[in-house]
This record gives C-alpha cells, structure tokens and sequence, in this order.
C-alpha cells in the first residue's frame, strides 16, 4: 500500500512540477509553485501600494496647500503640474488611480493572491494547487494589468479620471474630459485582464479546499484563514463576472456607439445622438460586484487577524463556530446591500427600506467577529508580537470604521453623507486601514514561511505605531469634514467659503498623511533587508499549530518531503489544560495526549472515550 | 504494470477530481456574467417599458438546432470511449467540432439578417444592440470550446491512454453542453422578451 502512495506522489509531482533540474527562468520567474506564486503577488503588491500611496501624498498636498506651488512638482509631472500646482485634470486622475491601485491591486491581488496561494496548500496539507498553471497564469495577468494600469501615465491624456467607480457618461464617451480617452480605454483593458486573474486564482482556491485537503481535515478542523479565503474566493466568482458583463457594454458604448447606458447628452455644444440607455443601470452592475468587493478586501484580513490573534494570546480562539458562520452570513448577505451606494439615484423609497435593513443585518455578524477577537484576547497570555500589533490593530479599525457604517446604511442619514468626506473616512477606517493591517500582520507573521528568515521586531514596532497613530490622524478628522457637508473628489475648498475653514484641518491631515507614509519606509527597508539578512527562521518560530509549520524551512517542491501528514485535531489547541506544552500541533494523536483530552475532543466515538475513560481512572485525572 | 495502474485510475485521483471542478467553478462563474447581461436587459426592458421588438431572424433558430446535434455528437463520442469502441469517436469529435464552426457561421448569417433589416449594433434602443453583444460572447465561449475540442481529437489521434483521453472527454462535455444550454437559454430569453 505504501509503495503505491509513494509511487502516486511522484508521479503526481513531476505532473505538476515538470522537471526537477529548473532554471532560473522556471524558479523565479514562470514559476508554478505557488509558494512562489505567493511572493511574486506579495511583492507585486508592496511596489504597487508604494505607488498608490505616493499618489495620495500628492493630492494631500495638493488639498493642503491649493494656493502654494511646489516647483518640484513640475519637474517631475510636468504639465500635469504646471507652474508647480497639480492640474485639476490630473488631480482627478489621482485620486481615480489610487483608489483602483489599492482596491483592487493591493488589497485584492496583493492579500488574496499572496496569503491564499502561501497558505491554502500548506495548511491544508495539500501539494500545490488543483491547476498550478492557472495559478501562474493568475499572476501573469495580474502583472500585465499592472502594467497597462501604471502605462496610462506615460500617456499625453494622463489616466483615466472618472473615480475608480468609472461612472458613464464620463467613462462612456472619450471626449468627455481628457482622462475619458486613452487613459480609459488603458484602464478596461488592465480591469478586464485584472478580473481574469482573480478568477482564474479565485476557482482554483475554491477547488483546492474542496478536494485536495488531507486526510483528517474536514472542513471543521481548517484554520480560520483557510475559511476566510475559501469564502472570498466564492465571492470573487460570483461577484467578478458582473463586472465583466458591465464593463462588455461601457466597451461597447465608448468603442462602437451604442446606447446601453447613455442618453439624452449634450457635449459642448453638439447633442449626441445616443438615446435610451441609462447610467443607473452602470450603477447596479457595477455595484452588484462593487459591494462584495468591499468584503474579498476585508475577509482575508478578519481570516488572518483571527490566525495571529488565537497564535499570540497562547488561547483558542473564541466562538471558532461562530466565526465561521459569521463569515458565511457576510458572504451571502454581501450579495444583496449593492444598493446602499445607490440611496441618491432616485431609487424607489420602499426599494431603499429592504436595502437598508439587509445593510444594517451586516452589523450581526461583523460585532460577532469583533465580539470573538476581543474575548480571544481576554485574560490570554498575550505575545506582543508586531504581526500581534497589527492584528489588534485591524480590530479597532474595523470598529471605528465600522460604526460609522450604521451611520451610512441608513437611507435617511446618508442622503445627506453621500458623496461627503464622511464616507471617505468610513472606508478608509474600516476597508482600507483594516485590510492593510490584516495583510501587514500576515506579512510579519508568515515572513519566516515565506523567506525562511525572520523581520526585525523594533522596526516592526516603530512601523506600527507610527502608522497606526498617523491612520487614525489622517481619516478621523475628516469625519467632521463630511458632516459638514464637505464633499469628496474636489480639487480645492478655497472657492466655497463654509469649507474655508476646514483648511487648516486639511494642512494637520497632510501632515499626518507624510508621517504615515514615512512611517512605511521602516517597514520596506525591514522586509527587504530581512528577505536576504534577515536573522534565521526555526520551523515553528511561533509555536503555532497550523500545518505550514510542520514543512521544512528550505523550501520544497510538493511541501512534504515524504507522505503528507495527518490531521487529528482542530488548530486552535493553545494552552489546553493539563498539556505539556502551550501548545498542540494538528498533526499529534490524541493517543499522545492523554494527559489533556476533554470529553468533545472525540466527537461521540465512544470507543474513544472509552479508552479516556480508563486512562483517566489509572492515571487519577479529574477531567472537568 | 505499475504505472499502467495509475495512469488508468487517473480520472480518479484528486486532482482530475480538482481539475474537473476548476471547470464547473468557470461554468457557475461564466452563467454568473450571462445573469448579469440579462439582469441588465430585464431592468432596461421594464424601465422603459419595450424590448428588442423584433421577430428574430431564422438563422439563430438553425444554429440552435446545430449547436444541439453538435453537443448530441460529443455525448455519443464520450459513451464509446467509456466502452472502449476507439474507432467511431474520432468520427464524431470531429463532427463535434465542424458543427461547431457551422454554428459559428450561422451566427454571423443571422447577425447579417438582423443587419439588413435595420436592426443594427448601433442602435436607440439598446436591447437590439443588446442582441449582439450576447450572442457575441456566447461565440468567444464556442471558440473556446472548440479549442477543448480540439485537444480532445488531437488526444484520439496520437493516441493518449484511453484513461487521458477519458478525462479530456469529461472536461469537454462539462464545457460544450455548458454553453449548448447557454445558447438555448439565451435564445429563449431573447424570444420571450421580445
């Protein structure tokens, strides 16, 4: 029987893996292992998030000091910043292409495509994933979107500026503002090959969980993150092609004439001759992906915070059934909240009731997670680790920015909210800082898996607070902005007096802003210094339970030098009462854990808690 | 002897299992975007009150029969390769695949039609234009499909193991009846909002 198994392995190996003498060209760079896959999505991820953010430090100077010129600005930009102020053309570019970078780029390719491709095969004890060459197609395309996104600032139009909602008729008719021509075009193209990708990584996740865990993970003994990413990528699948759908007709609207969602327009001084479409219908289709979108960024991020959390209070996490149904409640819920972005578009009042309640039901599952983190941490034996920093970090985010998320799904509140700086300050609390905690904290904490070395601490605790202190610097203030009625998008306030005095608001945000970005490059000096000096990593730097810390350091094609190992138990066995250790690896029998098994540990095998029983009567133990 | 073992439980193992699911996954995903395009003209149709309004033309009615024997041919082929009768399925992959460029054509004749009766892609009212866009999805589906099918026959040609050739089978028959009943929803779709 062994002979057979171990036949079936290599052969299977060397179906996925091809040869075993690999060039550097097949290692490095076409490369279908998908612990590799991994780090090419991470840092992918990393330098388009470095851009992203210097794009918002421009236009946060831009909002800080709108009368004042930077001559340096023009050196680098150009036209775009004549006599040294942001043109207001490109202004709307910035904010058009930092938020699709960060939605999209970073915080969906960048979490998902890293920590799904790192951890899905070793911490379900599989091989590689079910088609590893779709897999390395995933990033190829993710790489070409990339590109062609970033190629529409080599262009004499600039990028596309019409919000990274690219609302019709600005992204339907070329002529509409400079940023509606090629840079738009350039923009579908990267989002048509940005949405293959995610499907193509997204089908092989949900097919990988599905059918090549190993033997004794049954889907209650996965890890929190294996579940979190397993549902994301349902949402991907499902949401995704929406978009495609959408985008299919605002090609044909902008490349061929048609009317799908035009009508009615009159551009300068000549009428077009489109008639009969609707840009609401846009709305729908776009926020039918659009709302799930928002829960494919986050979801990771709560999976991971859930991982690093339970690891480093040395407990079990808490409520694990709970978060897991909580996850599955959001993901379907997710689905039918699209039209609370939608509240101001002359929507049917009762059609904006239902949308509202199913908004706020989100309210449920999100304070049971926030709930279950919190009693986690509850009188733990807490390791203050840095990934542990930002883990807590992405809870106070998600309940700052998610209370004001009561505010918003609220038609009657956000009729005045909409468009404000308020929502601004939402999601950047509870979308965006959230997320990139989530995905910072599983960089610190997989570090050592992933390069096989581990990152500085003190750098990790000086990035941390200096970017956590400055997050919330930056956005919280601008929550008084919306309320006011400040609205988002516009190049400068100095032309509308109630907004004047929100300047000098605007001046402390910008500086926060710069601290926050300087504060990153403690952490891109750590991860790239750590990749090749960083100090050595054990096996199981954390004492963790997961899988992936029973591979070896050096990485291996296949994962597993001989058989996969077994999976007895759930990762969650931290600090068990009697246990020798703090800690119980899924892969120990509880034939070997006499000593500390409790009575549901067998699930109503009674021959199981038979032989306990006996044990537990030579040995004098007292099971509570 | 050994390797023959495994080569023949290789429709088996969990990786053409994982493989046969990536498939159903592209076509849950893929029925996802068609809801999408249709959800689209259900709004629009019911927004403003008409539809394409047309009486469609007799080509898509043929290419619909067409696409059907075709995906009949392709079911036959797989049921002699699982009783192991090697020598008719070549036959009828390829006959799989030529009606499915006949589909292809009968397509175009029908888009030709609708053109000439002043029903063009260019239109105000969008769910004429609406007609072509999804029937030309539909036909970037039926050119990915004849790809799989083509993988298939070039597999019966070389030959690959009949346990190979079993699998190319199941991913082509997910894929092809797939977007057979595609056609027909979207056919029936178009004729019952007209």
């Amino acid at each position: 029987m062994s002979t057979i198994t171990l036949h079936d392995n290599q052969h299977n190996s060397h179906d996925d893996h091809g040869h075993h003498q690999e060039s550097f060209l097949s290692k490095y760079v076409f490369s279908q292992d998908h612990k590799m896959i991994a780090k090419q999505f991470l840092i992918t991820g990393v330098v388009m998030a470095v851009i992203g953010m210097v794009l918002s430090i421009l236009f946060r100077i831009q909002l800080a000091w709108p009368d004042k010129t930077f001559p340096i600005l023009e050196t680098f930009l150009g036209k775009w910043a004549e006599g040294g102020r942001l043109q207001p053309d490109f202004y709307l570019a910035l904010v058009t292409i930092h938020g699709t970078i960060m939605v999209f780029f970073v915080l969906t390719a960048g979490l998902s495509g890293t920590f799904s491709n790192l951890l899905i095969p070793l911490q379900i004890g599989a091989r590689d994933m079910a088609s590893p060459f779709l897999n390395m197609l995933s990033y190829w395309f993710f790489l070409c979107s990339c590109v062609i996104m970033m190629a529409s600032f080599f262009i004499q139009t600039g990028p596309a500026s019409s919000g990274w909602t690219i609302y019709p008729p600005l992204s339907a008719l070329p002529k509409a503002m400079p940023g509606s021509g090629l840079g738009m075009t350039l923009w579908l193209i990267s989002m048509v090959m940005f949405v293959a990708s995610s499907l193509m990584g997204g089908i092989n996740y949900v097919s990988t969980v599905l059918n090549m865990r190993t033997k004794g993970m049954d889907l209650w003994k996965m890890p929190l993150t294996i579940w979190a990413f397993f549902l994301t990528a349902i949402l991907g699948v499902l949401s995704f092609p929406v978009l495609v759908a959408g985008v299919v007709l605002l090609i044909f609207d902008r490349s061929f004439g048609t009317s799908f969602y035009l009508s009615d327009i009159v551009l300068g001084t000549t009428i077009l001759p489109n008639e009969g479409g609707s840009p609401i219908l846009w709305q729908h289709l776009f926020w039918f992906l659009g709302h799930p979108e928002v829960y494919i960024v986050i979801m990771p991020a709560l999976g991971i915070s859930s991982e690093v959390i339970s690891i480093n209070s040395r407990k079990p996490i808490f409520g694990y059934h709970a978060m897991v149904y909580s996850l599955i409640g959001i993901t379907t819920l997710s689905f039918i909240v699209w039209g609370h972005h939608m509240f101001v578009t002359g929507m049917n009042p009762f059609l904006g009731g239902v949308f509202m309640i199913t908004t706020l039901i989100i309210a449920v599952p999100s304070a049971v997670k926030t709930f279950n983190y919190l009693a986690t941490l509850w009188k733990g034996n807490i390791r203050f680790t840095p990934a542990m920093l930002f883990a807590i970090g992405l809870v106070s985010f998600f309940i700052s920015g998610g209370l004001t998320g009561l505010f918003l799904g609220n038609a009657s509140l956000d009729i005045n909210l909409h468009d404000t700086y308020f929502v601004v300050a939402h999601f950047h609390l509870v979308m965006g800082s959230a997320a990139i905690f989530g995905m910072l904290s599983g960089v610190y904490h997989w570090f050592p898996k992933m390069f096989g070395r581990m990152m500085n601490a003190k750098l990790g605790y000086l990035h941390f607070w200096l970017t956590f202190i400055s997050a919330y610097l930056v956005f919280f203030p601008l929550h008084f902005l919306g309320l006011d009625g400040v609205p988002r998008r516009y190049y400068a306030f100095t032309e509308f007096e109630f907004m004047q005095k929100w300047l000098t608001v605007n001046v402390f945000v910008t500086w926060a802003a710069i601290l926050g970005a300087l504060a990153q490059v403690a952490f891109l000096f750590n991860f790239f210094y750590s990749i090749f000096k960083g100090k050595k990593a054990t096996e199981n730097p954390w004492d963790a339970n997961t899988l992936e810390w029973t591979t070896p350091v050096e990485h291996i094609h296949g994962n597993w030098a001989g058989e996969i190992p077994t999976v007895y138990r759930w990762p969650y066995d931290y600090s068990k009462p009697g246990a020798k250790e703090d800690f119980i690896p899924q892969t120990v029998p509880f034939s070997q854990t006499m000593e500390s098994n409790l009575a549901h540990d067998f699930e109503g095998n009674s021959e199981a808690e038979e032989i306990q029983k006996n044990w537990n009567k030579q040995n004098n133990r007292v099971e509570d | 002897m050994e390797k023959e073992l495994s080569e023949l439980s290789f429709i088996n193992t969990p990786s053409a299992k994982a493989k046969r699911f990536v498939v159903w996954l592209f076509v849950a995903s893929s029925t996802i975007m068609f809801g999408g395009f249709t959800s689209y003209y259900i709004i629009f149709s019911a927004s403003k009150g008409k539809g394409h309004g047309l009486v469609l033309p007799d080509a898509f009615l043929f290419s619909t029969v067409i696409l059907i024997l075709s995906s009949l041919c392709l079911f036959l082929a797989k049921r002699l390769v699982k009783q192991s009768n090697l020598s008719y399925q070549k036959v009828l992959l390829i006959l799989t695949f030529v009606l499915g460029i006949v589909f292809g054509y009968m397509q175009f004749m029908a888009w030709g039609s609708l053109y000439r009766t002043g029903a063009t892609l260019i239109n105000n009212n969008a769910a004429i234009s609406f007609i072509y866009v999804v029937s030309a999805l539909h036909l970037l589906h039926i050119v990915g499909g004849l790809g799989v099918i083509l993988n298939c026959i070039f597999g019966a040609f070389k030959p690959v193991s009949q346990d190979k050739l079993m699998f190319r089978l199941q991913i082509a028959s997910i894929f092809w009846h797939f977007i057979d009943i595609l056609w027909i929803y979207l056919y029936v779709f178009l004729l019952l909002n007209s």
